[in-house]
């Protein structure tokens, strides 16, 4: 009975992102690389233009991030593969896939453009909301910091898009009660996803038994990674967006204390087993793709991971806001050499990690400090989302 | 069983994704009169836990517990 009450209720995102960030860190510690998904994304596009005939020997992009076989010989490809199907496993024993379609036909297009901007934002920045953010602050890699300011920064802009009339558009409100949907009696949607869970489980095992320790690797934690998303909702388009919207903190809370629980684990880790950080350029490059990045999810209402569970879901819009982000992704991938991309924004840039800058302590404590003041920031928009609405409120009461 | 209770407006939200089922909900209690009665579907499975926790934060009170309804929610909110 207790399995059947954690499959059908949502978690707490602090324990979900609490186990995502040691999670995140014992992955690194085996395969010394991180989590991250829009590097595949990237792959995919590639795999896509071989198959349209497309010749891209000699994309510098493509070599940067290692186009080599194909997604299902790719540890990252099985990451990717894995979340989505630990999502849909939830999913699905939750009784919850339904094909949602929105009233409002105009978020197709918002997402595919959201989508794309999203997608070519995080390739340029090397990195997502999990690179370039969740599992790139624990590596100590100085661009995440420059990409969390300028995803903020671009979901500010975002929001005031969302707030206005003719993007949100009007919602059906009609007098009186309306029919909810009947429910229908048969349940089969966990008798499916335990099946799924089955095979996919016996695939994990294949991999090790076979070997093939990355792809195991790869696809069990890509496993664990979705199911903790989908469980927790995880949400990083609506950490900095609710805060400006609605005053709404939760999400941003717990993604911070989240890294911050991965930094400390990761310094232990890296000083123990003595491996080097994932340690991305910063440039220009970063905070131009980390603003487009931030405006790109809030148009397309989710970011490169938060889609992956609602295509799950059956929410269709996220079947072109997918699709927009690997479009944007393989534009990036063109335009870093064929528009000048590389030369005009990168070349300048340079790999910085505190633990070289710093000296290790000196780095988990001003990672630390800088989540802290994040932490604080976040607390002080959400008193002052509410005192304003007080204040209005009041004015217009006392105006009636 | 509770009593049947009559709503003065029906948001449905069915389809929607967030962040829209809780920018529409609080819109819509902003534009009713006190004490009127609102029935929010929704089936954005984000909007679950943030309507209800938004609703709340900004100061309007529940009628009744949420309704689960297969793979939706229906709330009764007093604007």
């Amino acid at each position: 009975m207790k399995k059947h009450t954690l499959f059908m209720r949502y978690w707490n995102p602090y324990v979900v992102l609490v186990i995502a960030g040691i999670l995140s860190a014992f992955y690194f510690g085996l395969t010394s690389t991180v989590w991250a998904v829009t590097g595949e994304f990237t792959r995919l596009g590639g795999d896509l233009l071989n198959l349209l005939g497309v010749d891209i020997t000699g994309w510098a992009y493509y070599d940067k991030v290692h186009l080599q076989g194909t997604t299902w010989s790719r540890p990252d490809g099985w990451m990717v593969w894995g979340m989505f199907i630990g999502a849909l496993i939830m999913v699905l024993l939750s009784n919850n896939f339904k094909i949602r379609k929105p009233q409002q036909k105009r978020r197709y297009v918002q997402g595919l453009i959201g989508g794309i901007i999203a997608g070519f934002g995080a390739r340029l920045a090397l990195g997502c909301n999990l690179a370039a953010f969740f599992t790139g602050v624990p590596q100590f890699s100085l661009h995440s910091w420059i990409f969390i300011v300028a995803t903020g920064i671009g979901t500010f802009f975002g929001t005031k898009l969302t707030k206005t009339r003719w993007w949100k558009g009007r919602p059906t409100l009609t007098k009186g009660a309306a029919k909810p949907s009947t429910v229908k009696k048969r349940v089969i949607q966990p008798y499916v996803g335990s099946v799924i869970a089955v095979l996919y489980i016996g695939l994990i095992v294949y991999f090790f038994a076979t070997g093939q320790k990355l792809l195991g690797l790869g696809a069990l934690f890509g496993l664990a990674f979705g199911i903790l998303i989908e469980r927790g909702q995880i949400c990083f388009t609506s950490a900095f967006r609710d805060l400006f919207l609605v005053g709404r903190s939760l999400m941003a809370k717990a993604i911070i204390l989240g890294m911050a629980v991965s930094s400390v684990l990761t310094i232990i880790i890296i000083s123990v087993y003595d491996l080097t950080p994932i340690t991305q350029i910063a440039a220009p490059s970063t905070f131009i793709g980390g603003i487009l990045f931030g405006l790109g999810i809030v148009m397309a209402s989710g970011c490169e991971t938060g889609m992956m569970y609602r295509l799950m879901e059956g929410q269709v819009l996220f079947l072109p806001v997918f699709a927009g982000n690997i479009i944007g992704a393989t534009l990036l991938a063109c335009a870093w050499d064929h528009l000048g991309i590389y030369s005009t924004l990168v070349q300048s840039g340079a790999p910085i990690n505190l633990l070289d800058s710093l000296h290790p302590v000196g780095a988990i404590l001003a990672t630390l400090a800088m989540l802290g003041l994040l932490y604080a920031l976040t607390i002080y928009r959400e008193k002052r989302y509410h005192q304003k609405r007080t204040m209005k409120k009041g004015a217009t009461d006392y105006a009636g | 069983m509770q009593a049947e209770l009559e709503p003065n407006f029906t948001l449905d939200l069915r389809g929607e994704s967030c962040p829209y089922p809780v920018i529409y909900t609080l819109e819509a209690l902003e534009g009713m009169n006190k004490g009127e009665l609102l029935l929010v579907i929704t089936d954005c499975p984000g909007s679950f836990r943030n309507v209800p926790e938004e609703a709340k934060a900004h100061g309007y009170t529940f009628a009744q517990e949420p309704v689960k309804n297969g793979q939706e929610y229906l709330f009764y909110i007093y604007a």
